[in-house]
C-alpha cells in the first residue's frame, strides 16, 4: 500500500542495526503482553523504534516517542506485502497477534491466528530480520493422560483435539518451528506462556475464574499452574533483550490442585460427572451461555504443566510471584489479608 | 509559485493556477497517523468535496471516491468484532470482579481452605490432606492388617533407591501400606513416592487421593525427577495386570512390562530393592471386572470386590530384599540394550516371586490369622 511504503521508507535503509539502537515490531500490540512490552521498550534506551502493528491503536499513553502504530489486519489476504514493506529495517519481530479467549467466530480466528502467522512468516522470509519471537502458550502441549507432571520443551505438542482455540495456536507454533529450520539467518524463539492471571489482564483464564461457580469434574483434581501478568511481561521483555533460539516455557513457580485454586479464589465448585459435563458444556457453548468451550474440560481432568527450568537456566527468568500470590493478586487480596497463607508458605 | 525541486503536496489544492493540477491518488485513510475513523470522516472525497480535476486539464487521474477496498474490509471486520463482543454475553471485567458480599466471600474462602494446605509439593502431595488421613492409614496398617515388616534395613538411610514390588488386590491399598511401612518402620522415617499406573491414577477419586497422599503418575520423567532429588520411589512393574487379575491368579506375578524400572535404574544409577507384599490379594479379592459398565461411564477399569471399597481384614506381610546395584554391575552398558534390560527385569521378577513363595509357605493355610 502506498502510505505504508512511504512511511517505512523514511526510516529504513540508513540505520545500522546495532545492539544499542534496535528496531522492534510487535504484532498484536493491543494484547496485554504486546501493550506491556511496548511500554517497557519505550523506557529502555537501547531501543530506537517500536512498530506497534494491530488493527486498532493500542491503549498506550499518548507521549510515547519511539512507538508508531500501523493498522495491520492479518486477516486481509494481501497483508503480506504491506508487512514486508513495514518490516524493512526491523531487527526483531515479535508475533503475538493471537486471541486471548475462545470465540465462536472460528473461521475468523483461524484466518487471524493460523493464516495470519503464515503472512507474518512470509514477510519475515522476505526481509530476514535478525530475530523472531512467537508468543505461544503451554496449552499447545495439551492435557493428556500421557503427560508427565512437568512437560519439558521437547515434549510432543498434542494440542487439544476439537478445540479451534488451541489447534490454531498449535499450528502457528509448528509453522514457526518450520520457519526456524528453513531460515537459519533468523534466530527464532518460541515463548510458551502458562495461563496468565492478574488483576488487569482479560483472557480465557481470568474469565473462567471470575465466575462465582466453577465446574469440577467429579473425582478429578489435576494440578494447575499460572504465571502472573507482570512476570509474563518481564519474561517477554527479557526474551526480546536476549538473543534466544528455540522453545521456552515461561511459568510461575508452584502448582496447586484445581480444587485448592477454587478455594483460594473463593469460588464454589460445581461437581459434575465428566461424561455429563462434556454434553452440558457443549450445549452451553452452543447457546453462548458459557464462554468456556467443552473441550477445555480436559484441562480439569488431565495434567498440563510445563517445566520452566530452561527459561530459568538460559534466559535467567525467575518469577517474582508464586502461585499463591498470583491468585491473591487476581482476586484483589494483599498478603496482609491472609497471614495464614503467608505462614503456611514460610 | 512552486519550486521545481519540491514534490507537489497532494493535499494542498490551492487556488493558484500554476499549481500542478493533478495530484497523486489520495493516501488510503488511516495510514498517515490519524485513526481510520477520522481519516474517513476527514476525507473530502467522501463528503462530496470539490473534484480535484478542473476544466481544461487532460488525461486526468481521477481518484476514487471510496477508500481502498481492503481498508474497508478491515473496518468492517473491526466493526464485526465489536458487534460480536457486544453480543457475547460476557459481563465486563469490573462487574465480574465486583463482590457485593465481600465478607461472606471471605468467610467462605477461609472455610474452603480449612481442610487443605495452600502449598503442595511439585508432584502434588498436599501435607494437610496427608496428615489428615494418617490416623486412618495407621489404623489399617497396625490394627486391621496387622502388618509385619522384615528387612527394612535394606533401604538406604539416605539417597535414591527404587523399590520394586508386586501389585495385588483389586484396589491399590498395597501402595498406601508400603508407604506407611517405610515411613513407620525405617529408622530415617523416609518418605516413599509410589508410581501409580495410568488406569488407577486417572480413576476418579482414587487417583486424586493417591496423588494428594504423595503418589505420582508412573512416567519415566516423573521418576527421574524424583530420583534426581534423592527420593525413594516405589514401582509396581506389573501395572494394571497386577491389580486387574482374578482372585484365582493370586500371587502369580504378571509380566514386568517392558522393564522400564531397569532402564531407570541403569540411567540414574539407583539401587533396586525387591519388595514382596503378601495379604493384599485377600484384602480386596477381585471376583469380576465390569468392563461394560466401565466403558459406559468412560472409566479405564472397574473391579468388583465382595465388600466394595472396604478391604477384608487379612494379615499382611511385607519383606524387603537385598538391594541390587545394577548400575555398578553393568557400568558402561547402555539402558537401551533391550536384551540386557529384559534379562535384568526377569532376574528381579524371579527374586520377588521367590520371596512371595517363602512368605506364603511361612504363612500357612489361613490368610486372616
Amino acid at each position: 500500500m502506498h502510505g505504508a511504503q512511504d512511511e517505512s521508507g523514511i526510516f529504513s535503509g540508513s540505520h545500522a542495526i546495532g545492539p544499542t539502537d534496535r528496531v522492534v515490531a510487535v504484532t498484536g500490540a493491543c494484547t496485554y503482553l504486546g501493550t506491556e512490552l511496548i511500554k517497557l521498550l519505550e523506557a529502555d534506551p537501547r531501543y530506537l523504534r517500536v512498530l506497534a502493528l494491530d488493527i486498532r491503536r493500542p491503549d498506550l499513553p499518548s507521549d510515547l516517542v519511539k512507538t508508531e502504530h500501523h493498522p495491520i489486519d492479518l486477516t486481509v489476504p494481501t497483508v503480506g506485502t504491506q508487512l514486508a514493506a513495514l518490516l524493512r529495517g526491523v531487527d526483531t519481530v515479535i508475533h503475538g497477534a493471537f486471541l486471548s479467549f475462545p470465540t465462536h467466530a472460528a473461521s475468523w480466528a483461524h484466518e487471524l491466528e493460523d493464516v495470519g502467522t503464515m503472512h507474518v512468516l512470509d514477510a519475515c522470509a522476505q526481509v530476514a530480520p535478525a530475530r523472531f519471537l512467537l508468543i505461544s502458550t503451554t496449552l499447545v502441549y495439551g492435557p493428556s493422560r500421557e503427560n508427565p507432571n512437568w512437560l519439558p520443551e521437547t515434549a510432543p505438542l498434542r494440542g487439544l483435539s476439537g478445540s479451534r482455540f488451541v489447534s490454531d495456536k498449535l499450528r502457528a507454533d509448528l509453522q514457526v518451528q518450520a520457519h526456524a529450520e528453513a531460515h537459519p539467518e533468523t534466530r527464532v524463539g518460541i515463548l510458551r506462556f502458562a495461563p496468565i492471571l492478574g488483576p488487569s489482564i482479560d483472557n480465557y483464564a481470568t474469565r473462567f475464574f471470575s465466575r462465582a461457580l466453577a465446574p469440577r469434574l467429579v473425582g478429578h483434581d489435576p494440578l494447575l499452574q499460572f504465571i502472573h501478568e507482570q512476570d509474563a511481561a518481564r519474561a517477554l521483555k527479557r526474551a526480546v533483550d536476549r538473543d534466544i533460539a528455540g522453545p521456552f516455557n515461561l511459568v510461575g513457580s508452584g502448582v496447586l490442585p484445581y480444587s485448592t485454586v477454587l478455594a483460594m479464589m473463593g469460588r464454589v465448585p460445581m461437581p459434575i460427572p465428566h461424561f455429563v459435563a462434556r454434553r452440558l458444556y457443549k450445549a452451553l457453548w452452543a447457546t453462548q451461555v458459557s464462554s468456556t468451550p467443552p473441550t477445555f474440560l480436559d484441562f480439569l481432568r488431565y495434567l498440563c504443566i510445563a517445566d520452566g527450568s530452561r527459561a530459568e537456566r538460559e534466559l535467567g527468568f525467575r518469577p517474582q510471584f508464586d502461585i499463591q500470590r498470583t491468585i491473591q493478586d487476581f482476586v484483589g487480596l494483599t498478603a496482609d489479608d491472609e497471614p495464614d497463607i503467608a505462614r503456611a508458605q514460610g | 509559485m512552486m519550486k521545481s525541486g519540491d514534490p507537489p503536496d497532494p493535499r494542498d489544492l490551492g487556488d493558484d493556477d500554476e499549481l500542478d493540477p493533478v495530484p497523486d491518488a489520495l493516501d488510503p485513510p488511516g495510514w498517515n497517523g490519524e485513526s481510520p475513523h477520522d481519516a474517513i470522516f476527514n476525507d473530502p472525497a467522501l463528503w462530496g468535496g470539490e473534484a480535484v480535476v478542473r476544466d481544461g486539464d487532460y488525461a486526468p487521474h481521477v481518484p476514487s471516491r471510496f477508500p481502498d477496498p481492503f481498508t474497508v474490509a478491515g473496518e468492517v471486520r473491526e466493526l464485526e468484532r465489536r458487534v460480536r463482543n457486544l453480543l457475547t454475553p460476557v459481563f465486563p471485567l469490573e462487574v465480574r470482579r465486583a463482590q457485593p458480599l465481600r465478607s461472606v466471600w471471605k468467610r467462605y474462602r477461609s472455610f474452603a481452605m480449612q481442610r487443605r494446605s495452600s502449598v503442595v509439593d511439585e508432584m502434588g502431595r498436599d501435607p494437610a490432606i496427608a496428615s489428615r488421613y494418617q490416623p486412618l492409614l495407621d489404623f489399617l496398617y497396625r490394627r486391621y492388617f496387622r502388618t509385619e515388616v522384615e528387612g527394612v534395613e535394606n533401604i538406604p538411610r539416605a539417597g535414591r533407591a527404587i523399590l520394586v514390588a508386586n501389585h495385588s488386590g483389586a484396589l491399590p491399598y498395597d501402595a498406601l501400606m508400603l508407604m506407611r511401612a517405610v515411613e513407620r518402620e525405617h529408622p530415617a522415617r523416609r518418605r516413599l513416592r509410589p508410581l501409580i499406573e495410568d488406569d488407577v491414577f486417572h480413576f476418579p477419586y482414587v487417583g486424586t487421593f493417591l496423588n494428594r497422599m504423595g503418589a505420582v503418575r508412573a512416567h519415566p520423567q516423573n521418576a527421574e525427577r524424583l530420583l534426581a532429588d534423592e527420593e525413594l520411589v516405589a514401582v509396581f512393574p506389573e501395572g494394571i495386570q497386577g491389580i486387574g487379575k482374578h482372585y484365582r491368579d493370586r500371587y502369580r506375578l504378571q509380566r514386568f512390562g517392558r522393564g522400564g524400572f531397569v532402564k531407570l535404574a541403569l540411567r540414574t544409577g539407583s539401587p533396586i530393592i525387591p519388595v514382596a507384599i503378601v495379604g493384599a490379594e485377600e484384602a480386596t479379592p477381585m471376583v469380576a471386572r465390569m468392563t461394560w459398565l466401565a466403558r459406559a461411564v468412560g472409566l479405564p477399569h472397574l473391579p468388583v470386590t465382595p465388600t466394595g471399597l472396604i478391604p477384608l481384614p487379612s494379615k499382611w506381610r511385607i519383606r524387603f530384599g537385598e538391594p541390587l546395584d545394577l548400575a555398578r554391575e553393568h557400568r558402561g552398558e547402555g539402558s537401551e540394550d533391550r536384551l540386557l534390560v529384559a534379562r535384568l527385569a526377569e532376574t528381579v521378577r524371579t527374586q520377588i516371586q521367590g520371596i512371595i513363595n517363602d512368605l506364603l509357605t511361612a504363612r500357612g493355610s489361613s490368610a486372616f490369622r
